[in-house]
């Protein structure tokens, strides 16, 4: 007897309350089970990556499955067309120095419709398909081209990242001011992915290799990059 | 006792972790992209095995024989000591390793490891009575 006293008393895990101490345990077990449950919830699905497999479609039915962001009349002269890659350092370029230009000098007067189609180029460009994504999920709020702009302007921040940059995308959402929640769910699933696909596979019919692709008036443009020969091509189109 | 709590919050971080790599979800909730890159990086598999399940499995072992250190009759268990030793020096030594990993070869940082790792300081903390005890005898 005197021996077990001797033992509980030099014993530092004896001589306290077991029962609340369970109790304790079971509430945290509790508590982080349901945490667990409510962080899968929030991150079930995983986002669309890469293109996915369409049916067969024809000409016309890949031209109404694709959709471009258009910008301008419908009724201007001219379209252009701008088929670019979201982790291509040149359509960086182009929508933050070239495309400003465009539409100051034709798009808002009435001349030129501007038309944006997804072109993700794959291979090392890991995360231009679901950047492409991104951006319709944010156009679903209304937001693309404040999107857009903004992806292309911090390319380099989120382009290494090893694996898709969803967290990243959603901060990016929230920083426009769309619902991050219903954001981050478009983002990861297949929501939009068929989308992005359709103005893929419209490019490469349309015999696009490269990014930035710019189209004018049906002629592919020799120096998208080159304000003073984009400017000469859009006049000669529009017949000045 | 310090260290079933600890046992049961590392044991609740491996969980989510495990389930990650069980593809129950597509994404880890971690505020960067960091849990994503290191879980998915070639570090995260220590001996053919995925580290969240290590994690899994060797919390919960430290936290059943901690349960039983609090029964009476294994109170002055040395195996119960001794077992209860190993593991938070086997723990404090792994999460080491895996934080030297994510500093200096991933260069990215999770941060449910770091709070795996925290835990694992703390239970190697709680363990020095333990040690002590199996020093004094």
């Amino acid at each position: 007897m005197h021996e077990v006293r001797d033992v509980a008393k030099k014993n530092p895990r004896g001589g306290t309350n077991l029962k609340a101490f369970y109790l304790l345990l079971g509430v945290v077990a509790v508590v982080g089970l349901a945490l667990i449950l409510y962080g899968s919830s929030r991150g079930s699905g995983a986002a669309a990556t890469e293109p996915v497999n369409l049916e067969a479609l024809d000409a016309r039915g890949l031209v109404e499955k694709a959709q471009g962001i258009k910008e301008g009349p419908d009724n201007a002269p001219v379209q252009v067309l701008v088929f670019s890659d979201y982790m291509c350092p040149a359509c960086a370029y182009f929508a933050t120095t070239i495309e400003p230009l465009v539409k100051q000098e034709f798009v808002q007067a009435g001349r030129v419709q501007l038309v944006n189609y997804d072109f993700p180029l794959g291979g090392s460009h890991i995360h231009s398909f679901v950047a492409a994504r991104a951006a319709r999920c944010a156009q679903d709020q209304g937001k693309w081209t404040e999107y857009h702009n903004l992806l292309l302007s911090r390319q380099s921040a989120w382009s290494y990242s090893r694996v898709a940059p969803v967290e990243q995308f959603t901060d990016y959402a929230t920083e426009l001011g769309l619902n991050g929640d219903t954001f981050q769910s478009c983002l990861n699933s297949d929501t939009h992915a068929e989308l992005v696909t359709a103005n893929h596979q419209l490019g490469q019919q349309l015999g696009v290799g490269g990014t930035p692709s710019v189209f004018i008036g049906g002629r592919l443009s020799l120096g998208p990059n080159d304000w003073d020969v984009l400017k000469a091509e859009i006049q000669r189109a529009l017949g000045e | 006792m310090g260290i079933a709590l600890c046992a049961l919050v590392g044991l609740l971080i491996a969980a989510y972790m495990s389930l990650y790599k069980l593809g129950a979800f597509g994404m880890l909730i971690c505020g960067t992209d960091g849990c994503e890159t290191v879980q998915n990086s070639p570090w995260a598999v220590f001996l053919g095995v995925p580290i969240p399940y290590l994690g899994f499995f060797g919390y919960g072992a430290l936290l059943v024989v901690a349960l039983l250190g609090l029964q009476p009759r294994f109170q002055a268990d040395r195996r119960v000591a001794a077992a209860l030793s190993l593991g938070a020096l086997l723990g404090l030594a792994f999460s080491a390793y895996l934080t030297y990993l994510e500093a200096a070869v991933i260069h990215a940082w999770c941060r449910w490891c770091i709070g795996s790792a925290v835990v694992a300081v703390l239970v190697f903390l709680f363990a020095i009575p333990e040690l002590l005890r199996l020093r004094r005898s």
